[in-house]
């Protein structure tokens, strides 16, 4: 349930915020009547460039339109920006799936612990174009709101929230990896398998498009995956999904050299010694045979003529 | 059309240079439309909220954006979360900017760090928030390394300066 909306009543002139479009104001509240039913629509301005939308008021509350915070929210929100507490999860996903839920319901809160979450991120790495986007889209929200709340402009909002997440005269500190890790967080791993997990200690689980893994990282962080799971593979642990370990070689026995991928290589053929190596093919066409060195040279064809044959010549005698 | 208004007297070869620079950040024309009054019974430090609002004799159309280029020192603002050091402001979204060179020496000699300054005022009322980017001009301009960076946007906020500019054509 969105903050503030449990008993959401609104009049014209009241000033909400629609989740994820921003702050607009009530415009009118009228009853009309679609498909025989008659339905109270809520009206709705956006006051950043008028747009318009019209809400059944049924829905108003599920939707997660609430009333613009107060300037004691804000407050709470300066204090919330200035904590070190918030650490955005390493994991793309589950960021991504997170920062969702918060921009669509999490109210004034959830819009700064996206802006505050990403900010610290950045400060680990630069933040990939889609959550850059997020980064600007819940920051332009949050001043928005901070404006309305406080009357002030929005300019003032901003520099006011920047004042605490960028102090003046300090620079921003660089991140490690380490800061990110949350306590516990190995069991916290979704049940899924090393090998699809496919993680060691420190590395961060990214996108595709923000850190293309080669083929040979792949390649060994699977193995250690496979390694894990055959050294957990206790009796009592729960079943788990996936590929099931490996069987361990027996003791003493060399360990198999990792599988390569790809299509085997051809064998060689086996040379007798003392053998003379067979001459490497030469492509394209094979030379003409030499005629005989003893029979006698043949005249020269004569050069074939190009064209029409000519006519065969009539017989004489007629 | 970016409209350069003084409100105090500057070289012109320097404002030449200045416009180039803003001409070259934003892509539209940027030119010195010459000097306006501070309005009488402000003294320096400037309330740039104030000035902003008051001052008189300034002629733009609708989509330009002016910027008052003054050499006299503002006044820090006092917001909610503490006191923000103003060398200029600029409303969101609107079309009118103050830049006060005060903290620098002049125009030429730290010409850098002021172009750097201006195009986060522009770039302010090109709808651009603070950017998380040291080397991008819409950085927090009171972090201590703004200073040495130079006048240019990092992509993110170029592109969305440009479509802003677009869609103001259009």
């Amino acid at each position: 349930m969105p903050e503030g909306s449990a008993a959401l009543q609104l009049q014209v002139g009241d000033r909400v915020v629609y989740p994820n479009q921003g702050v607009c104001r009530v415009a009118a509240i009228d009853v009309k009547e679609v498909a025989g039913q008659s339905l109270t629509f809520v009206t709705m301005r956006r006051e950043e460039d008028g747009a318009v939308v019209m809400v059944p008021q049924g829905k108003i509350v599920s939707i997660g339109v609430r009333k613009v915070a107060s300037p004691a929210d804000v407050e709470e929100i300066y204090a919330f920006l200035r904590s070190d507490s918030d650490k955005a999860d390493l994991d793309w996903k589950q960021r991504a799936r997170t920062n969702l839920d918060r921009m669509t319901q999490g109210g004034i809160l959830g819009l700064a612990e996206v802006v505050k979450g990403l900010q610290v991120l950045s400060e680990l790495r630069p933040l990939p174009t889609k959550e850059r986007e997020l980064y600007d889209n819940a920051r332009h929200l949050l001043v928005s709101e901070v404006a309305a709340a406080l009357g002030t402009a929005e300019a003032n909002a901003e520099d006011s929230i920047d004042i605490v997440l960028f102090p003046p005269g300090k620079e921003r500190p660089k991140r490690t990896a380490a800061e990110f890790a949350r306590p516990g967080g190995d069991e916290d791993d979704m049940d899924l398998d090393g090998d699809l997990m496919g993680l060691e200690g420190g590395e961060l689980d990214l996108p595709s498009d923000e850190e293309p893994q080669s083929e040979s990282e792949e390649e060994s962080s699977e193995e250690g995956g496979e390694e894990e799971g055959g050294e957990e593979g206790a009796e009592d642990a729960p079943k788990k999904r996936g590929r099931p370990p490996k069987a361990k070689p027996a003791e003493g026995a060399e360990p198999a050299a990792p599988k390569k991928r790809g299509r085997p290589p051809k064998p060689k053929p086996e040379v007798a010694e003392g053998a003379e190596p067979a001459a490497p093919k030469k492509r394209g066409r094979p030379p003409k045979a030499k005629p005989p060195e003893g029979a006698a040279p043949a005249e020269p064809a004569a050069p074939k003529k190009r064209g029409r044959p000519p006519k065969a010549k009539p017989p004489e005698d007629e | 059309m970016i409209r350069v208004v003084t409100l105090d007297p500057f070289d012109d070869k320097q404002l030449a240079k200045f416009n180039r620079t803003l001409y070259t950040a934003f892509g539209v024309g940027s030119e010195h439309s010459g000097s306006a009054e501070v309005p009488a019974g402000m003294s320096e430090p400037l309330d740039a909220e104030k000035l902003l609002d008051e001052v008189k004799g300034i002629r733009a159309y609708k989509d330009d954006k002016v910027l008052l280029l003054t050499s006299r020192k503002l006044k820090d603002r006092d917001l909610p979360s503490g006191k923000a050091p103003t060398s200029g402001f600029a409303r969101y979204g609107k079309d009118r900017a103050i830049l006060s060179i005060a903290p620098f020496k002049d125009l030429e000699k730290d010409f850098k760090p002021i172009a750097r300054h201006a195009l986060h005022q522009l770039g302010t009322l090109w709808e651009l928030h603070h950017c998380l980017d040291p080397r991008c001009s819409m950085y927090p301009p009171w972090t201590p390394s703004f200073n040495q960076g130079d006048h240019i946007f990092c992509t993110f906020c170029r592109e969305k300066s440009e479509q802003k500019i677009r869609l103001a054509k259009s």
